[in-house]
């Protein structure tokens, strides 16, 4: 193939949960008909991230239990993810992984669990109650819609320099109250989308994989790649 | 008996006649209404019992079904519930349903539902739990592993004195001081390496110091002989193991246990997890090797998941999957096929079988393309899913044939070019697909998977 992108897999064997994996498969799948090898590598516990060595990260959801354990390990590689992300980086973050890059949030037994604070999101948690079905979202700027499957209790609420995914056409969102679901932050896309987010919304995953080869590949054209035709798969 | 115990108890028990015998049913109305009237009723129902309460993710109703033969090899009078009643108003059925018993202590064994465990424990002292794994499933519904897990331990905790007999391969089992006496059983392999699992597997965790587990081995999962290279927390001593695996097939398993050869009429390494647990409870309970080597090759119909069915020359295995560990345990046992197959996909996303499909995606459907399977159909209410995620997976196109409605797939499968034909299924797609093929004279009506 004509191009590479490293891929950091975050937490990969720690934030898993409801099949985020699939949005690591979904790329593949889209940066194979565009040309592009992915080398995806696990960034987890007690392993450097470093900025200049990736093109392209994922950060998925996780349980309770290990969201804790990566709250305080993701604190050392602050600087290096915040950096990566100020640079035009691109991430899609899920669930656990969008609270994380955001100041913090409350679990479901009242902890305040701190993020790394790179966006300036906040989430708190809500009583016995999660946010669970399928969910619709369209985007005001792209005119782009989204379809995916909630299953969260927190409750995020977006600040500065964020504007969300989508806004809501069906189900709950971002915190039942606002009408956002999810954020977006220069070439940082988040959201609460399980099912995987990627598997069904192609035209993002293409969206994250033209990002990261234009800004790995100033000189290219790309052309092609943007006018890759992405067919409903829901 | 109170008054209130006999007369809910009479209650109960004539409604399960009228149910049975008019209505060819009754499996928790009868529990429903007993309790209704006596909140207490398991109390009066279940003393008399030696009780087996035999709860985790998967594998909870063969290991239910073959530790009744088991223990059958030297006990009279064994009462179980059926499949699926394994919540507090089946029990209560079960314990109505029982024939009245003189002479030996009758035992109970009972599939019980994680969150019930601690409806069953309020009223009923166990004599042994049995914990056979925890895995992730259906999430919609319960939540994550250590909830589960902590949900079952709240049952346990009413009753301190019973036996916990528990898979000692999975580290969450071993991740509380319980004040309960402990019998681990597991997987002893002679070849030791220092590996990790695979970076999509739940609970890798330490729970002494939250660094990621290693392993000696894996059978599958985070299921192995798991030890902690920072705190040196390990695996605990096993009681009983499966010491070597002999031969797998789709079909039947032979493995030692302890050094003795048995034999199971059904395929997958997850069940021989499940004939461990079930040796496990009959050794506790005095029955010999010997003794449950006969219990296991005598009735092969205990091992009814798998159910093979001959449609006009094929022989259809239908396999229901529920969850991605349970998913991956089946695309493994399938590959042990020695006769090319096809492989049919059916996905629904009805209350029963977890309204949110994200699990397909934990699936490693990316062995298939390896097995040189020639053909692959995809269907069920949410074909468009689980064809994608096949897709993905890298099945050609040409090779794969989506067919929405059940009805269409079970012509198509007519006409698939291997005699086998595995046909992966979720709960109300194997209902509906029964359903189809009792209709046209394949099986007989009734729930068999």
């Amino acid at each position: 193939m004509t191009y590479e992108l490293n891929v950091a897999h975050l937490y990969g064997d720690l934030m898993n949960t409801y099949g985020d994996v699939g949005n690591i498969l979904a790329l593949n799948y889209y940066a194979k008909q565009m040309d592009v090898k992915l080398n995806v590598k696990v960034v987890s516990l007690d392993q450097d991230f470093k900025a200049a060595d990736y093109d392209l990260a994922f950060f998925g959801g996780g349980q309770d239990f290990e969201q804790v354990i990566v709250s305080k390990d993701i604190q050392t590689k602050k600087k290096e993810l915040t950096d990566f992300i100020e640079d035009g980086g691109p991430v899609l973050a899920i669930c656990g992984g969008f609270q994380l890059l955001g100041h913090y949030y409350v679990d479901a037994k009242g902890d305040k669990i701190p993020g790394i604070g790179a966006l300036d999101h906040y989430t708190l948690s809500q009583d016995n109650h999660r946010f669970i079905g399928d969910i619709v979202i369209k985007n005001a700027d792209n005119g782009e819609t989204y379809h995916g499957f909630e299953n969260h209790q927190g409750r995020t609420f977006l600040g500065k320099g964020e504007s969300p995914l989508g806004n809501v056409v069906q189900g709950k969102g971002n915190n039942g109250e606002d009408g956002t679901e999810g954020a977006i932050y220069k070439n940082v896309y988040c959201s609460y989308f399980h099912g995987p987010i990627l598997t069904r919304n192609g035209n993002l995953a293409k969206r994250l994989l033209v990002a990261a080869l234009k800004r790995s590949y100033p000189d290219a054209d790309f052309a092609e790649q943007e006018a890759l035709p992405v067919p409903a798969t829901f | 008996m109170t008054l209130r115990s006999t007369v809910a108890t009479f209650a109960g028990r004539s409604s399960y006649w009228f149910l049975h015998t008019f209505m060819k049913g009754g499996s928790s109305l009868p529990g429903k209404i007993t309790t209704k009237i006596d909140p207490e009723i398991l109390k009066h129902l279940g003393q008399n019992y030696d009780v087996i309460v035999i709860t985790g993710t998967n594998g909870k109703t063969l290991t239910t079904a073959l530790t009744v033969r088991v223990l059958n090899q030297k006990y009279s009078h064994i009462l179980t519930n059926p499949t699926g009643s394994n919540m507090e108003q089946g029990i209560v059925t079960t314990f109505l349903r029982a024939p009245k018993v003189k002479g030996d202590r009758p035992i109970a064994v009972l599939e019980v539902d994680e969150a019930n465990v601690i409806k069953v424990t309020q009223y009923i002292k166990p004599k042994a739990f049995v914990f056979t794994n925890i895995f992730r499933d259906q999430m919609d519904r319960y939540g994550e592993i250590y909830t589960t897990y902590q949900k079952i331990i709240d049952g346990v905790a009413l009753a301190p004195e019973a036996t916990i007999i528990a898979n000692g391969d999975a580290p969450i089992f071993h991740s509380k001081n319980l004040p309960n006496p402990i019998i681990y059983y597991g997987f002893k392999q002679q070849d030791e390496k220092d590996i990790k699992a695979k970076p999509n597997t739940d609970g890798v965790l330490c729970p002494n110091c939250q660094h990621i587990l290693h392993y000696r081995y894996l059978t599958y999962s985070n299921l192995g002989k798991y030890f902690c290279p920072n705190c040196g927390f390990e695996r605990p001593e096993l009681k009983y193991a499966i010491t070597q695996i002999s031969n797998l097939t789709p079909t039947s398993s032979e493995f030692e246990v302890d050094g003795h050869t048995m034999k199971i009429e059904i395929g997958g390494l997850y069940n021989i997890y499940n004939a461990l647990a079930a040796y496990a409870v009959g050794r506790f309970l005095g029955v010999t090797p010997e003794q449950i080597d006969t219990a296991f090759s005598e009735d092969k119909k205990v091992f009814g998941r798998q159910e093979v069915i001959n449609l006009d020359g094929k022989q259809v295995t239908l396999i229901l999957v529920k969850n991605p560990v349970g998913l991956n345990q089946v695309l493994d046992m399938i590959a042990t096929d020695s006769k090319p197959f096809s492989f049919v996909g059916l996905l629904n996303a009805n209350y029963a079988d977890g309204i949110d499909t994200s699990w397909i995606w934990d699936g490693n459907f990316e062995k298939l393309p390896a097995l040189n399977i020639p053909a692959y159909i995809t269907g069920g209410e949410r074909y468009k899913d689980i064809t994608f995620r096949l897709k993905v997976a890298g099945v050609p196109d040409d090779k794969h044939a989506v067919v929405p409605e059940l009805k269409d797939v079970v012509e198509k499968i007519k006409t698939l070019p291997t005699e086998h034909v595995y046909v992966l299924a979720t709960y109300t797609a194997v209902l509906q697909l029964r359903k189809l093929l009792a209709d046209q004279g394949y099986i007989k009506e009734g729930m068999g998977a």
